[in-house]
């Protein structure tokens, strides 16, 4: 007898197939995918109400609600939505449907008092070729069964088959022949003229141009009406103005569009403002001019990149920051504390652009002006706001409005400080602006034709943005 | 009635000066209330400091010359309670700051008023010919503390702008991989330095950012200099339409090339490998270098073209003996232009490539601060890697800033 256990004990440690009094398991660390092991709960007689239990290495992995009564009012998502994929079967795991979810995304199984229940759940995560040691344990209200065994996740990475990419070369290659056709019928047309051979000067520029640059404007609008998907590439499908209507009605458009207004607008008036006003005390004659412009000058020479880690480091908990101040925040914690920080960090790291521009501006203001005033007995704000603004506007406008996109599509500082963060509780961060939450979209959904949605939204934005701009700066100088 | 005049067209310059400094207080006080009350400690007495501040602001006159000496006097005292408060927790920069700023300002405030001059004139004892001293007397001061404020102001700048070049030299310096430095200078040492030099990876990412950024240079070269010459020279048809088609690109935010450029990138089996890169920026810095370079050889004269044509040089041998050399100047800049752009670009290299081994610069700093936490070792690297940046930026800058306004404006 005592055998027979040593033996059962050995069976149980040495295979992936374990049983308890209710219930027994078994795992296969090789179908379910990378990092991935599936787990087969099969009940021997008709479950009661209870928990079921999934941990590794001792730790809560997933659990799964057993009740009895309907499904109705819960989620029925497809395979791959959640962390865990989970399934019930009710003919012992010959035929499995996947788990219905409540609002949190707990998978519940309707299972209780049926013959012949089973669960499946795909554990993710786990480390890859280790052994490591899954508990199973169901509770109700009778006690806690528990079993244990040995799981390994092999690494059978599933990746989707390569998509079909010839339709790009197709495009590509069409693309090239007609420029080129394009360019030989106007080679002809100026056959007679001596402009004939600067058409060749110019067609390695388009064609590059052409290629690298228009072709991915277009192919991105046409992505926009299709469903394209990481994991599916090259088999999207037109579904029309969906992800436009999904980016309008989604819960984080209004929310992401104003902070990012915010952040563009407050970063732009002060980079004008705090640019502009340097400047105007560097173009006084003061001592170490050129010692003050040059240390001014260096957030501008230094890699953006490198500007940004640095502020992220001093912003650290145990940072420069704090030290100075006397405090121990984490400036990063609340939304609004890390929406100021990048605000701040961007102004800083934008503001000596603005002042080597208005500074050369400011040089070209004839000194007879101020002179002339200065003997009229106009103040120095009657000729900072007579003289120089006026004569100041037609090259800030344009600054500006290039202001305005760089910062619009200021991508480094948002992610390298907080990458959006800090989380809230669905779509975008707290401090995510619309290329931070774009790329998001790319790289963590894998949501193409979305993120090109938005893409588009933020580019027609942007243009009506320059064009009215543009128009009104016009008008301005029309009425003047 | 000789001293009400004279009082009504003079006021000697240090009543303007004690306003700008009850303003001071003011403002500075809002900074560091805000601070003040993330310690949860001492708000009351920067409360009080602005209030008396304001206080004094608006009651600047003549007549309020006791509430003025009090109101001075009161603001040098929370001054100094503030700054004795702070030595009992542990003083921080701050608190030494703003105590400094309110214990000068009443300071000034006590000395001021209490000074001869000033005295004279609150008491209406000045006369036509003090007020006359005092208007020579105004214009001598005024340029002085102009040139006060100004010096002040600027280098309160010049620190904000310096301070984290000064950590980033501490903390590469200093032992260990936390985020703060240690103050302790004798403790300095250069480990970081030599840790980082040994490692491949940190040359793996300078060797694919040297070779990305010059392929950049000489690519975009070659693609927008003779394009710049041809817009500049030849009226052929489709011009116009072409240099629209160019400020169009430029124009384009990046976000939305982002999705179908990694799609095409793809497709042509370009990523993880140099020549992606290269290509990418090259196109992205194109628009650009084109239109620098036409707009400078707008400037080159007509006339040495045709005298060369004359002596039987033909088009290509203008183009190559004449145009180029004279346009040097303009093809440095532009080819500085495109190589500082490629050496800091983040997000397409992010994008492209992710295999460790074609990393670039920015991602490869990025990653190993964002994965790995070590402050020190990455202070190393930054500063490795932007002194020479800062370096050319320093000696071009004239010229980076004449070709930015003068591609950009017109764009």
């Amino acid at each position: 007898m005592r055998f027979i256990m040593a033996f059962a004990l050995f069976f149980v440690l040495m295979t992936p197939i374990a049983a308890a009094q209710g219930f027994s398991v078994s795992s296969d660390g090789e179908v379910a995918g990378f990092k991935r092991v599936r787990v087969d709960v099969v009940f021997d007689s008709p479950p009661e109400t209870g928990t079921l239990h999934f941990l590794v290495d001792g730790n809560n992995h997933s659990r799964v609600e057993l009740s009895a009564g309907s499904s109705e009012g819960f989620a029925n998502p497809a395979a791959g939505e959640w962390y865990d994929d989970c399934w019930t079967s009710n003919d012992s795991g010959l035929t499995w449907s996947p788990i219905h979810r409540d609002d949190h995304g707990i998978p519940s199984a309707f299972i209780v008092n049926q013959e012949d229940a089973a669960i499946r759940c795909d554990l993710t995560a786990l480390p890859e070729n280790q052994e490591a040691l899954l508990t199973v344990s169901y509770s109700t209200d009778s006690g806690v069964e528990s079993v244990e065994l040995v799981v390994i996740a092999s690494t059978i990475d599933v990746l989707p088959p390569p998509p079909p990419m010839a339709p790009i070369l197709y495009a590509i290659g069409s693309i090239v022949l007609s420029i080129v056709v394009l360019f030989g019928w106007l080679r002809w047309k100026d056959r007679e003229t001596r402009h004939r051979n600067g058409l060749a000067f110019v067609l390695p520029a388009v064609l590059a141009l052409a290629i690298l640059s228009f072709y991915p404007v277009a192919y991105g609008i046409m992505l926009s009406f299709t469903d394209a998907h990481d994991e599916a590439l090259g088999d999207e499908e037109f579904n029309g103005i969906d992800n436009f209507v999904e980016v309008f009605s989604s819960e984080g458009f209004l929310r992401v569009m104003i902070f990012t207004l915010v952040w563009t607008i407050i970063n732009v008036v002060f980079h004008v403002g705090v640019g502009g006003a340097l400047a105007m005390l560097l173009q006084q004659k003061i001592r170490g001019k050129i010692a003050y412009r040059t240390m001014l000058l260096l957030p501008w020479a230094i890699p953006s990149y490198i500007s940004v880690l640095v502020w992220k480091g001093m912003f650290h908990p145990e940072g420069m920051i704090n030290w100075f101040l006397g405090t121990q925040t984490d400036f990063f914690s609340g939304v609004t504390e890390a929406q100021t920080m990048v605000i701040l960090v961007n102004i800083w790291l934008g503001v000596p652009f603005m002042m080597m521009s208005i500074s050369g501006a400011l040089q070209s203001i004839p000194d007879d002006l101020h002179e002339a005033a200065k003997v009229e007995g106009v103040s120095d704000w009657g000729r900072l706001r007579h003289i120089t603004l006026p004569l100041l506007k037609p090259t800030v406008m344009p600054l500006a409005l290039m202001g305005f996109i760089w910062t619009f599509n200021m991508f480094n500082v948002i992610y390298l400080l907080t990458s959006g963060g800090p989380n809230l509780w669905s779509g975008p961060g707290g401090t995510d602006i619309l290329i931070t939450y774009v790329f998001d979209l790319v790289y963590e959904d894998g949501a193409l034709g979305l993120a090109a949605a938005w893409s588009v939204v933020i580019f027609l934005m942007l243009m009506a943005f320059s064009w009215s701009l543009v128009k009104g700066g016009k008008a301005t100088e029309a009425a003047t | 009635m000789s001293d009400d005049l004279a009082s009504r067209w003079y006021s000697p310059f240090e009543l303007e000066v004690l306003q700008k400094a009850a303003l001071l207080v003011v403002l500075c006080s809002i900074p560091v209330l805000w601070v003040v009350s993330l310690r949860e400690n001492g708000e009351l007495l920067v409360l009080l400091g602005m209030i008396s501040g304001l206080l004094s602001f608006k009651a600047l006159s003549r007549e309020n010359r006791d509430f003025m000496m009090l109101s001075s006097a009161l603001i040098m005292l929370l001054g100094s309670l503030f700054l004795y408060q702070a030595t009992l927790r542990g003083v921080a920069m701050i608190d030494i700051w703003y105590s400094v700023i309110l214990i000068c300002s009443g300071g000034y405030g006590l000395w001021s008023l209490s000074s001869s001059h000033v005295s004279k004139w609150l008491n209406g004892r000045l006369g036509v010919e003090g007020a006359e001293r005092g208007l020579a007397r105004n214009r001598i001061l005024r340029p002085r503390w102009a040139g006060i404020f100004t010096h002040a102001l600027l280098l309160h700048f010049v620190f904000i702008v310096m301070v984290p070049i000064l950590w980033i030299i501490d903390v590469s310096l200093s032992p260990g991989q936390t985020a703060s430095g240690s103050l302790d200078l004798s403790a300095w040492t250069l480990t970081h330095f030599s840790s980082v030099l040994e490692k491949d990876d940190f040359w793996t990412w300078v060797s694919n950012s040297i070779i990305i950024s010059i392929g950049t240079t000489l690519l975009g070269l070659l693609l927008a200099i003779p394009a710049g010459y041809a817009f500049s020279r030849h009226r052929f048809s489709g011009h116009g339409v072409m240099m629209f088609s160019l400020l169009l690109v430029q124009m384009f935010p990046g976000v939305i090339i982002l999705v179908p450029y990694f799609m095409v990138m793809k497709s042509l089996g370009l990523l993880n490998s140099w020549l992606g890169l290269i290509l990418a920026y090259s196109v992205t810095a194109l628009p650009f270098c084109v239109w620098m370079l036409k707009g400078w050889f707008d400037t080159v004269p007509l006339d040495l073209e045709e005298a060369a044509a004359l002596d039987g040089c033909g088009q290509f041998g203008i183009f190559w003996r004449i145009i180029l050399p004279l346009s040097l100047p303009a093809i440095a800049v532009t080819a500085l232009f495109s190589f500082l752009a490629a050496w800091n670009e983040f997000l397409l290299a992010l994008m492209f490539n992710q295999s460790p081994d074609m990393y670039t610069l920015p991602v490869g700093l990025a990653f190993s601060i964002t994965q790995a936490q070590k402050w020190g070792d990455f202070a190393a690297m930054s500063l490795l890697v932007s002194i020479p940046v800062v370096i050319l930026f320093i000696v071009f800058q004239k010229s980076l800033i004449q070709g930015l306004s003068s591609g950009g404006v017109k764009g």
